[in-house]
């Protein structure tokens, strides 16, 4: 903060048009036909507000935010009155910073300093090289990527570029609540009848990223490096004693990896491969190869795209960890889009297991009913077998309908 | 893909549309040769760079109607130029931005940033044939092309909303890519400025754009009316061009990836 109300001190004052925002409200209602063992609601509603507003306070000088307010009717929102800046909590935040972010650009360098959102990987059903990119996973299957803490220096010249990341704060991914519908299968322990879920054990120390990137006319391709921690946790189990229960805490692995992705556009599609080698010194996490080819196309009113995600496991090592990466390799994974007219549209998305033990499929419509409304109905189908990742969840196939106002 | 239109492509993309429609005051004599006559056309449209805001309206076969709103800047000229384009409206599509490198040689590369995604998106080349965001202009329409590019051949001459043309078929040179087979293009002769042109593919006319509301503009004449036609799917787009400058300071930095992600 110290250091946006410096830069703001040298920035020349800003006209009309250097001040921008959008954002919208929403209400989403989840119905579910099949109560779970551990939750019988059925419906889950949730309303949301954002704004995001932009600043350029200078030529060089731009400032950005995003703040959310939500509330919801099972929970999974924490109901205390406070700003929420660091996104560690087990529940979504009533009121938070989604991103704050100044951003300082001069010739070919940019520098992102603050709370904001580091994407970097070609591919668009799976990117295993974004290791800072964690997501809320309160419902599994609809998940939104949370912002880091950090600061991101970009060079392009030319048909090249690098990045160089450094987050100091960790935000791990937020997981589905214990006790709930979407809640991941946990360690069984002979006796217990519950679990408690101790406070995590956040790494201290900073994380680190690089990318290189050179695109030619016939190809894209790029080179990364990360050096910090898996932002999906695992699980330690321990009995307490005197007690049916089973005390869990979450902790997260360090991690090193190295990428590669690439983009080549052939006459009838576009190839997209991403792979990343993820190397931990944790006893208790697997080492893996983690890839992805896919197909892509844009035809007309439809697009197209289609891949298979796969895992290599160099070292295997006894875990229990939450890992929809991992949950949604050894896979086929498809989306189709179709835009029916000036303000509908329709698409599809596919999972599905290549033993068949998980199956996700996805239908969406959507249509504006003017500038500033929109309304969306999707139904989730979810299979498979309990044990499988997709298929844990074969209770949780639901309707969701979505009223939002953007502005 | 289809090797495709020569000034046809340049000319339907709505960059060059509105580069290209120059007059200067001074009589030019007409040339009956249809290159130089594109290139006196392409000559007259010189501009260092060029801004103005678009505002769309999409009316599908019903009549339905979608108003969207961009910003759009160029920098340098014909075949080796640079543009953004910036959705302003409908505000669900707010920051959505278009980024544009022109090569004198080849097709242009072209990505796409979308804020709700945080991430940018290459537009590969077989999927210049896709309508842009909704609007009757597809990515390659949004090209912008030298008239080197291309070979001519002067059809004849004949008259477009009352005023005198020159009627020009253009088909792609051996290197060009394109979803169109050829376009033929109507030239104005009082002022070298574009009237119409239809895109084809094979024998079919399949996208048609018109241009009014012609007015000088800096030293540069420039239709402010465009309407896109697509005659597949019986659908068009109004592009009303407004605030529309030439030579205005603009930076090679704000047309990079780099640049793409601001959301101002």
């Amino acid at each position: 903060m110290i250091l946006l109300l410096i830069l703001l001190a040298f920035a020349a004052p800003a006209a009309a048009q250097d001040v921008t925002y959008r954002g919208f409200a929403d209400i989403q209602s989840a119905a579910y036909p099949q109560t779970t063992p551990q939750d019988a609601d059925r419906v889950a509603v949730e309303g949301r507000f954002r704004f995001e507003p932009a600043y350029r306070a200078a030529s060089w000088l731009t400032l950005s935010g995003s703040g959310d307010a939500r509330i919801d009717n099972l929970g999974l929102v924490d109901r205390t009155w406070r700003l929420d800046v660091r996104d560690r909590g087990v529940q979504r935040p009533a009121f938070s910073v989604r991103h704050a972010a100044a951003t300082l650009r001069r010739g070919p360098v940019a520098i992102g300093l603050g709370k904001q959102f580091i994407r970097w990987g070609k591919a668009d059903i799976l990117n295993p090289t974004d290791r800072f990119a964690p997501r809320d996973f309160l419902e599994v299957t609809d998940d939104e990527f949370l912002a880091v803490t950090g600061t991101r220096v970009q060079y392009e010249r030319g048909a090249h570029s690098v990045d160089v990341v450094w987050v100091p704060l960790f935000t791990p991914s937020r997981i589905p609540l214990m006790g709930r519908r979407w809640a991941a299968a946990t360690p069984q322990t002979p006796g217990s009848t519950g679990f408690i879920d101790l406070e995590p054990t956040f790494p201290r120390r900073s994380q680190y990223g690089a990318r290189w990137n050179a695109r030619g006319s016939g190809f894209e391709l790029s080179l990364s490096y990360f050096d910090g921690f898996n932002h999906l946790p695992q699980f330690t189990a321990q009995p307490l004693s005197g007690r049916p229960l089973v005390a869990l805490r979450r902790s997260y692995a360090p991690l090193r990896m190295a990428g590669v992705d690439a983009a080549v556009p052939l006459r009838w599609f576009t190839v997209k491969s991403e792979a990343a080698w993820l190397k931990t010194s944790s006893a208790t996490a697997d080492d893996v190869v983690l890839y992805v080819v896919q197909l892509e196309r844009q035809s007309g009113e439809l697009s197209l795209v289609g891949g298979y995600a796969g895992e290599i496991v160099t070292q295997r090592r006894s875990a229990f960890a939450f890992a929809p990466d991992r949950g949604l390799t050894r896979a086929f994974l498809g989306r189709a889009g179709y835009t029916l007219g000036p303000t509908r549209d329709v698409a599809f998305e596919a999972a599905v297991r290549q033993n068949l033990d998980g199956l996700w499929l996805k239908g969406q419509y959507s249509e504006a009913v003017d500038a500033h409304w929109r309304w969306t109905l999707a139904g989730t189908l979810i299979g498979g077998d309990e044990r499988d990742f997709i298929g844990q969840y074969r209770r949780n196939s639901h309707l969701l309908a979505t009223l939002r106002y953007s502005f | 893909m289809n090797r495709g239109s020569a000034i046809g492509d340049r000319q339907s993309s709505i960059v060059v549309l509105v580069s290209l429609i120059v007059l200067m005051s001074g009589g030019v004599h007409a040339q009956s040769d249809a290159r130089q006559i594109v290139a006196e056309a392409q000559r007259r449209s010189e501009a260092k760079s060029q801004r103005y805001e678009g505002l769309l309206q999409v009316l599908d076969a019903r009549g339905k109607v979608a108003d969207k709103r961009w910003a759009f800047m160029r920098l340098g000229s014909h075949g080796a130029s640079k543009a953004a384009l910036r959705f302003l409206a409908p505000p669900e599509v707010k920051g959505v931005t278009l980024l544009i490198l022109n090569h004198p040689d080849r097709a242009s590369d072209q990505w796409m940033w979308t804020p709700a995604l945080q991430r940018e998106r290459r537009i590969a080349l077989q999927d210049r044939s896709t309508r842009f965001f909704g609007t009757d202009f597809s990515f390659e329409d949004l090209e912008e092309r030298d008239v080197n590019q291309y070979e001519y051949r002067l059809l004849g001459e004949e008259a477009i909303d009352g005023a005198a043309c020159w009627h020009i078929e253009s088909v792609p040179g051996q290197k060009k890519t394109s979803q169109y087979t050829k376009s033929e293009v109507w030239i104005r002769k009082d002022n070298y400025a574009l009237a119409q042109v239809e895109s084809f593919i094979k024998t079919e006319v399949v996208r048609r754009l018109k241009y009014s509301s012609f007015a000088q503009v800096q030293g540069i004449w420039a239709g402010r009316r465009l309407e896109m036609s697509d005659l597949r799917r019986k659908s068009r787009t109004i592009l009303t061009l407004e605030k529309l400058e030439y030579n205005v300071p603009l930076k090679e930095e704000e047309f990079t990836l780099q640049a793409l992600r601001n959301p101002l």
